[in-house]
């Protein structure tokens, strides 16, 4: 119950955080920029203590059912949107960042986050490295959706050679270019082991690897989306428009496929 | 005494006048000390640049040191009187410190936020402060209006866009890259605009330059200018694949880079962005090469869009400077009224403290078999004494200036008290 209501602070915090990153996105007031900031660190800080309790409750990491996982997902976002902001000088990023991040823990605000869990498959500990990894891995890919869309709408602006509002406000081609690649380097080799242990599990648990459940079905679309924007990035020099594309659709398969997690029936629980 | 600034500017007065009016600092500083020796001035500041000649005083006359001082003005440089007087404007008390805010802010330039401004002040006041012509007013608005001028550039964009063409494009190029630091430049022609923009990029740490032109020696001259190197015109193409930036200011009829040529480089550059800055009418960059992927191409009228469009950014931040200029102008009038008294306040305090330190110490030698507790009480009583008979002059004195009297009652503190002034 705790947790639930430090969770739903966490939510408040979010939702400030969302709104006042928006508010500077259009008014670049510094002093916005530092309540969002604010915002965006005293919701991490509940959600923080908010996990760390599922932890002490249940004995077992805040990743037992899907929307436990997604509200980690939104944790390591947050985390490492703290983190680049800070690292890049990327102040808008927050803007981008946080509505992705709020709509992701709306999605599971209303219900109680530890449900009955996943069953026997969950006795295993490579399980739990499964979902940790690809915990990270998709909050690093939500920072390559991030840096692409503000890639695109930066390259928009100076394509369409009348740099507009948004134009002042985004950092250069190259950085956003650079953050959509390192977000992407890393989220890959986290996502690739992640579904491979869950794979291996699977397989141990439920006899087979291909079961009828809507994030196995899914995931490897998502992981071709990302493995072909990598490999074409290193043997093609794919960069720039091409890539941000990738990343785009490689989140809405992503999105996809997390949501029919969280909606359809299924081996994963929802 | 009061604070007051007269002058004439760019809005006011045409630039036949400014420029007759603008007195180099030797013929300044005369006419300042002269100005003061006559008792006409407490304190005073000239600011003059090709914009605007403005006074800068504390009188207890403003309407005879304004006319005094700008006759000395005229009479140097023999201009008639009758022209400058009408064009003079002048703000006093809290619009003269709005004013001075404003102009060392640079929101009452031509330019709305164009740098050297700031600096013309800052010579004015160290001019001033040389042959102590300054006192503390002067010296506390000054001080602080670069202070405010700081703030207005740190905490708005007034002076962040570029407002001309060559500038346009490095904050373009600014755009694209992540800084100019090693970024390569292909100058193609001798246009004076085209060399401009190289120049500014290289200030900004691009590096190599090369440079092309139909005349082999033209190309010599630029390269040699910007520390370049010179590349034969039909070589280009080659340097093109290397470059990031491309800036082209010839006077060809037909484009000098065309589509297949851009297509040809592109392949080898593995996806790094490419820049062209078009100076040249007509144009040299064939318009279908910007809808290439990862080329971005700017003729002389996109740049022209992008310096409007920062114009009018200019003007949005300046509403925003407007407001902290409104701020901070109240902080400082209710800080300058307290300078007027603060000093008397001080002195009185230290006044009596003397005495109350002294008869303290004659007593207690008096009694030198006092407990210290007997001691503490009578150094507590003759504190408690002299706080009660200060609270009534002080709070007196806090608000006669502030109603706007504080000279007269500083005047008669020091007289009661023998206080012997500032």
């Amino acid at each position: 119950m705790t947790s639930q209501i430090l969770f739903d602070l966490a939510v408040a915090g979010y939702v400030c955080a969302t709104g006042l990153a928006l508010a500077h996105l259009l008014h670049r007031h510094g002093l916005v920029y530092r309540l969002a900031s604010l915002a965006t660190l005293g919701g991490w800080i509940c959600h923080t203590v908010s996990l760390v309790h599922v932890v002490v409750e249940t004995g077992r990491p805040p990743l037992g059912s899907l929307p436990e996982a997604v509200s980690t997902i939104v944790w390591v976002v947050v985390l490492l949107e703290m983190w680049v902001e800070r690292h890049h000088g990327v102040r808008v990023l927050g803007g981008f960042v946080m509505p992705i991040a709020l709509v992701l823990s709306l999605k599971i605000v209303a219900r109680p986050l530890t449900l009955p869990s996943i069953g026997p498959a969950l006795g295993s500990a490579w399980i739990w490295v499964h979902i940790s990894l690809v915990t990270v891995g998709i909050a690093a890919f939500v920072l390559n959706f991030a840096g692409a869309l503000m890639y695109l709408i930066q390259e928009r602006q100076l394509k369409s050679k009348r740099p507009g509002a948004m134009s002042y406000r985004l950092p250069d081609l190259e950085t956003l270019d650079r953050l959509t690649y390192q977000a992407l380097a890393i989220g890959f080799p986290f996502l690739t082991i992640g579904l491979i242990l869950g794979a291996l599990s699977a397989g141990a648990a439920w006899g087979s690897v291909f079961t009828l459940d809507p994030l196995v079905a899914l995931s490897p679309m998502a992981w071709a989306v990302y493995a072909a924007t990598l490999g074409g990035r290193a043997a093609a020099g794919w960069g720039g428009r091409r890539a941000a594309h990738c990343a785009v659709l490689g989140f809405a398969v992503l999105v996809l496929t997390l949501g029919a997690g969280l909606f359809l029936p299924g081996r994963h629980g929802s | 005494m009061r604070l007051f600034v007269s002058g004439i500017s760019h809005r006011t007065a045409p630039v036949e006048v400014r420029e007759q009016l603008a007195v180099e600092g030797d013929k300044l500083r005369e006419i300042m000390r002269d100005l003061q020796i006559a008792g006409v001035v407490d304190e005073i500041a000239i600011v003059s640049t090709c914009n605007r000649v403005e006074v800068y005083a504390v009188a207890a006359v403003p309407g005879e040191a304004r006319t005094l001082a700008f006759r000395h003005l005229c009479r140097y440089r023999g201009v008639e009187e009758a022209i400058v007087d009408p064009l003079l404007v002048t703000h006093e008390h809290a619009e003269a410190v709005r004013h001075a805010f404003r102009v060392a802010s640079s929101l009452d330039s031509m330019v709305v936020g164009e740098p050297q401004i700031l600096g013309q002040v800052k010579d004015a006041f160290a001019l001033a402060q040389s042959c102590e012509v300054l006192g503390p007013t002067l010296h506390s608005l000054f001080t602080q209006a670069f202070a405010v001028a700081k703030r207005v550039r740190t905490e708005t964009e007034i002076g962040r866009h570029a407002v001309s063409v060559p500038f346009a494009a490095v904050e373009l190029a600014r755009k694209i890259f992540a800084g100019l630091q090693g970024r390569s430049v292909l100058l193609v022609g001798a246009g004076t605009m085209g060399g401009l923009a190289a120049r500014h990029l290289v200030e900004q740490g691009a590096f190599p330059v090369y440079v092309t032109n139909r005349t082999w020696i033209r190309a010599q001259e630029m390269a040699r200018a910007l520390s370049g190197t010179p590349v034969p015109f039909d070589e280009m193409a080659t340097v093109l694949g290397s470059v990031d930036i491309v800036i082209t200011s010839t006077g060809a009829q037909e484009p000098i880079i065309t589509r297949s040529m851009v297509e040809g480089v592109l392949r080898a550059r593995g996806g790094r962005p490419l820049f062209f800055v078009d100076i040249a009418v007509p144009r040299n960059v064939d318009p279908s090469v910007g809808a290439l992927d990862g080329v971005y191409a700017y003729d002389v009228d996109d740049l022209r869009q992008v310096v409007e469009a920062n114009l009018r950014e200019r003007a949005r931040e300046a509403e925003r400077a407007e407001t902290l200029v409104d701020r901070e102008v109240g902080k400082f009038l209710a800080r300058l009224q307290d300078l007027e008294v603060i000093p008397t306040i001080v002195s009185l305090r230290e006044r009596l403290e003397g005495i109350r330190v002294g008869e303290v110490r004659k007593t207690l030698a008096r009694l030198p078999d006092a407990l210290p507790e007997t001691r503490e009480a009578i150094d507590a009583l003759s504190q408690a004494i002299i706080n009660k008979i200060l609270h009534a002059p002080i709070t007196k004195l806090r608000e006669s200036s502030r109603a706007g009297a504080g000279r007269s009652w500083t005047t008669l503190v020091q007289e009661l008290f023998g206080l012997g002034g500032r």
